[in-house]
């Protein structure tokens, strides 16, 4: 009986050392998964949000970005669009959160692959975007190149990709 | 007549609904019925609800349907098949039928539909089209998908090539 209750404890005692490893010295994936989840809350706004909370969120928004940064994106409804480094991201963000009533944003099926030296990491997902609190959404299939800068995973690259060509 | 001790030992008549006259057996159906469950719903099947009017009238927006992920387990997808095309994962795919198979090429004229110049038998097809399109040529892993609502302009219908690793899997209604 012991013996059955020592390893039941050391059993217990190791998962929770490892969740505790897993909390303070989380892996590149989860850290690259966290930030994109946080880019999607960032991205999304509600009719409620004052003029204020969005200037805040283009701020946030824009740090998820690389200085040197690049946004493509391809719709059929937008045509080909590129942006360049962070002041045109901001310019576009402050654009989108003052001209739509409201946003929603979620990247859904984020599949997390990390480069050799776990400095850089792409990222594929479905983005659903809903806007105007308008029941129809949209969906895109997107893909992220992030890098590590000073210990920060920052966008490099984001842009849309094309399921059916 | 019962006497005292048969009535002591009968369950109460809602243990008997709830999990039944032996609850052992009872526990090992609920574990097989959800094994059973996981297994078809992760591995074989994915329920998805339709949205949207592009393959109307074989589909109606807000229907509940099914794909048969291991329907090209066995021979790869045949023209005519309506098939799931995912995007990034499986939570959101595209519902479309395939036209074209790999190497062919799909035009569009008077809104029919030709592969390799020859005319598409497409009884499917029951609203009236007017697409035009040049031949756009499929790869050697490429399908060309589309709905069958041809009655929305060209450019408003989400339709092309789509790659082999991205067909998810057949529908089964």
């Amino acid at each position: 009986m012991k013996i059955i209750f020592r390893a039941v404890f050391i059993t217990v005692a190791a998962a929770a050392v490892f969740w505790l490893w897993t909390i303070l010295f989380p892996s590149p994936e989860k850290l690259v998964l966290k930030k994109i989840s946080q880019l999607a809350a960032t991205a999304t706004f509600t009719g409620n949000d004052g003029n204020l909370t969005r200037a805040a969120k283009v701020s946030n928004f824009i740090g998820f970005f690389s200085t040197d940064a690049e946004i493509t994106i391809d719709a059929p409804e937008l045509g080909v669009h590129t942006l360049s480094g962070r002041d045109e991201i901001r310019e576009a963000a402050a654009r989108g959160f003052t001209g739509l009533a409201a946003l929603n944003v979620q990247f859904l099926d984020v599949g997390v692959r990390i480069g050799p030296g776990k400095q850089t990491a792409e990222v594929s997902c479905t983005a659903r975007v809903n806007g105007n609190d308008k029941k129809d959404y949209g969906v895109q299939e997107m893909r992220f190149q992030l890098k590590k800068i000073d210990g920060d995973w920052l966008i490099t690259r984001a842009e849309t990709v094309k399921t059916l060509s | 007549m019962q006497s005292a001790n048969d009535i002591s030992v009968r369950p109460h008549w809602l243990r008997v609904v709830l999990i039944g006259r032996r609850p052992k057996a009872t526990l090992i159906r609920i574990a097989v019925l959800v094994v059973a469950c996981f297994v078809t719903f992760k591995f074989i099947l994915l329920p998805i609800r339709i949205e949207g009017i592009s393959m109307q009238p074989t589909f109606r927006d807000g229907q509940i349907n099914c794909v048969n992920r291991l329907a090209y387990f066995r021979h790869e997808p045949q023209r005519g098949d309506i098939v799931s095309v995912r995007l990034a994962g499986p939570s959101i795919s595209y519902m479309k039928r395939i036209i074209g198979l790999p190497g062919e090429k799909v035009s569009f004229h008077e809104g029919h539909a030709f592969i390799n110049g020859r005319l598409l038998d497409e009884p499917y097809v029951k609203f009236a089209c007017d697409w035009e399109h040049e031949p756009i040529a499929c790869g050697p892993t490429q399908y060309y998908v589309v709905g069958d609502n041809r009655s929305m302009p060209f450019n408003d219908h989400k339709q092309g090539r789509a790659e082999r690793d991205h067909i998810i899997g057949k529908s089964i209604l």
